[in-house]
C-alpha cells in the first residue's frame, strides 16, 4: 500500500456517516438511492460520501442501466488492520525487551554490589 | 489522543520503577540494546531528549537499515513521553507515540499508544471507532 493510499483510505473511514456507509454495503450492495432512504442526508451528499469511499477503493460501483449498484471492496481495510497488528507485534516485542533489559541492569546492579560487599 | 485515527495500544507491567523503565527511553546506549529486534545484528540511537528535540533509531539490518526518526512532544518523566514516529512502515508518515508509566506497587505499567495522525480531512470529524470499525469491516465476507 502506497502512502497516498493509505492518506485516501484514512480519509475515507474518518467519518461516521461513511463507516455506516460502509457497514450498510456488508450487508447488502445498495444502490445510490437506496442508501440516500436510509440515512438522513441528501441524495447530493450521499453521493459526495460514495465518491470518496470510491476513490478510497472501498465501493465499486457497477452499473446496470440506469441502476447504479454499490458493493463493498473491504480489501484496503485489511491492510489497514495489518498495519495495526505489526506494529502492535513490533511494540508488544520491543516493551518484553525493555523488561528483559532493566532486569539484567538491575541484576548487573546487585551482581556488581555483592561483589563490593565480598572485597 | 483522538478515537478517529486507527489506534493500538500495547501494555505491559515490568517489575522495576517508573524513572529505570523511562529513562531507558532516553537513553542513546539503552536504547541501542532494547530496540534491537531479534533478527537485527546492531541498532544505533541518537536522542536529543529535551521537547522538540529529535531522535533518530537505526536498526542495522543484515539487508538493509530500518531508519526510525521523530520528535519530543512531551517529556513528563516519569511518568508521560510523547514522540512522533515515522518509518518507513508508517509510509514516512508522521504518526503519534504515547508512553505512560504507572507505579502498581513494586511494578510500573508501561502503557503505549500508536496512533496515525488525522490529516486535515480528517481532523475536523466526527467521534468514533475507527480501528474497531475497521477490524471488523475486514471480516467481512465482501472484498
Amino acid at each position: 500500500m502506497t502512502h497516498g493510499r493509505l492518506d485516501l483510505l484514512f480519509g475515507a473511514v474518518s467519518d461516521p456517516t461513511r463507516r455506516a456507509i460502509l457497514a450498510r454495503l456488508a450487508v447488502k450492495n445498495a444502490r445510490v438511492t437506496e442508501l440516500a432512504e436510509d440515512f438522513p442526508i441528501s441524495l447530493n451528499s450521499t453521493s459526495k460520501h460514495i465518491k470518496m469511499l470510491e476513490r478510497a477503493g472501498l465501493v465499486h460501483r457497477l452499473v446496470v442501466g440506469r441502476d447504479h449498484v454499490l458493493s463493498l471492496n473491504a480489501a484496503p481495510l485489511r491492510d489497514a488492520a495489518a498495519w495495526i497488528e505489526t506494529y502492535r507485534r513490533f511494540w508488544e516485542d520491543r516493551l518484553a525487551a525493555l523488561d528483559a533489559f532493566v532486569t539484567a541492569k538491575r541484576a548487573g546492579k546487585t551482581a556488581t554490589a555483592k561483589g563490593r560487599t565480598r572485597k | 489522543m483522538t478515537a478517529d485515527t486507527p489506534t493500538l495500544t500495547v501494555e505491559r507491567e515490568i517489575e522495576a520503577t517508573a524513572e529505570e523503565l523511562f529513562d531507558a527511553w532516553l537513553d542513546p546506549e539503552s536504547l541501542a540494546v532494547w530496540m534491537r529486534p531479534g533478527d537485527i545484528p546492531r541498532t544505533d540511537a541518537t536522542v536529543d531528549a529535551r521537547v522538540g528535540g529529535t531522535f533518530k533509531i537505526v536498526m542495522h539490518g543484515s539487508e538493509k537499515d530500518y531508519v526510525h526518526t521523530g520528535t519530543y512532544r512531551r517529556i513528563d518523566r516519569p511518568k508521560k513521553l510523547v514522540f512522533t514516529w515515522v518509518s518507513e512502515a508508517t509510509y514516512q508518515r508522521e504518526t503519534l507515540v504515547t508512553v505512560v508509566f504507572q507505579r502498581t506497587g513494586k511494578k510500573t505499567k508501561v502503557i503505549l499508544t500508536h496512533e496515525q495522525l488525522p490529516d486535515e480531512a480528517a481532523a475536523n470529524s466526527h467521534r468514533g471507532g475507527w480501528t474497531s470499525a475497521i477490524e471488523k469491516l475486514a471480516e467481512s465476507k465482501n472484498g
